[in-house]
């Protein structure tokens, strides 16, 4: 008996560590297929997450040098925004900015693997004021950055012209071990 | 119920730029870990957890902090402390400061926090920065595989 009652307890302990399912209804987030996702849309207030953990806070949610997150309205969780709907290795944040403390609906995708110890991550895809009928798709962080470095223009992608990201690969190479080291180990890697 | 109700009069009676909930008290605690772009490790987008740290990843690393993606400090335990600050720089969103941290392993001084199943850390020292000491590369290539281009390899 003791043994049925600890396999029970395994397996609602597995089901309830893959996905978090509470907030799929409604959502039209497309699926990356990662392992640990789930659709999610729910609604909450634009925070700056380093305010709203720590108590220091700035104006305007730190101006996009912040981290934001979402006060969820339904349970109060504090949901970290991870990621926004690019696939081109970008946050969240230049898409919250504009929303900051305000009340937002979100639609995206929640992340919930307890072996990893992510819980109530997000990836963002659409925000709207709450009471809005339109979605804005959250895909503006190339904008803001081509906005924010113009001399860095050119073909390839963001961040093969980042010249902050160039300097960091010219002194230290792709592996970070140095110069040296990198041509090393990129004859072996490639060879 | 009362939680909600609770909040959303907190929320309208609070002025600008305060948080919206009380913010806890932190924890001074000294950990020792590597500098990991948050996403790829907790989503898998990349692949397994062992895979997306150290050498092999580094490039990647680098691409997901100067791209806003969360920075944390992986200990050996396989603890993650989601980074607020660095030694006065709360520019967690990119910037020299993290940047120039990515895929290190340091033992840094700081005030931990718990949030909804989070941890979070502001750094206020880092005490000492080994630089990159897991070496993977070998075992992994390069994550993803494009993180060199053609003609640099």
């Amino acid at each position: 008996m003791k043994i049925l009652v600890t396999l029970g307890a395994i397996a609602l302990a597995s089901t309830a560590s893959a996905q978090d399912y509470r907030f799929e209804e409604g959502s039209n987030a497309r699926s990356w297929n990662l392992f640990a996702e789930s659709n999610a849309t729910f609604s909450g207030t634009v925070v700056d997450l380093t305010c709203e953990v720590t108590g220091d806070c700035v104006d305007n949610c730190g101006d996009g040098a912040r981290q934001l997150g979402i006060l969820r309205a339904s349970d109060g969780v504090l949901v970290n925004v991870q990621k926004n709907a690019q696939q081109v290795f970008t946050g969240g944040a230049r898409d919250l900015l504009p929303f900051c403390g305000q009340e937002v609906d979100v639609d995206g995708l929640l992340l919930t693997d307890e072996d990893l110890g992510a819980v109530n991550m997000y990836l963002v895809q659409f925000v709207r004021p709450t009471g809005s009928e339109d979605w804005t798709e959250a895909n503006q962080w190339q904008v803001g950055w081509q906005a924010d470095n113009p001399d860095w223009a050119g073909d390839g992608r963001w961040y093969r012209r980042d010249q902050d990201i160039r300097a960091q690969l010219d002194s230290t190479g792709y592996f970070g071990l140095g110069l040296e080291r990198d041509a090393e180990i990129k004859a072996e890697v490639f060879e | 119920m009362r939680r909600l109700s609770l909040g959303a009069m907190a929320l309208a009676a609070l002025p600008f730029a305060t948080p919206a909930f009380a913010a806890a008290d932190g924890e001074q605690i000294t950990v020792t870990g590597e500098f990991i772009d948050t996403w790829c490790y907790f989503s898998g987008v990349m692949g397994g957890p062992d895979a997306v740290v150290g050498s092999a990843h580094h490039t990647c690393a680098m691409w997901c902090s100067a791209g806003g993606i969360p920075v944390g400090i992986l200990d050996p335990d396989g603890t993650i402390y989601m980074v607020l600050k660095i030694e006065g720089d709360d520019n967690n969103t990119g910037g020299e400061t993290i940047l120039s941290l990515a895929s290190d392993t340091v033992t840094a001084n700081g005030t931990y926090y718990q949030r909804d199943g989070l941890n979070y850390i502001v750094v206020e020292e880092i005490v000492e920065n080994m630089g990159i000491v897991n070496e993977n590369h070998l075992d992994f290539g390069t994550i993803p595989g494009f993180a060199i281009p053609p003609g640099e390899r």
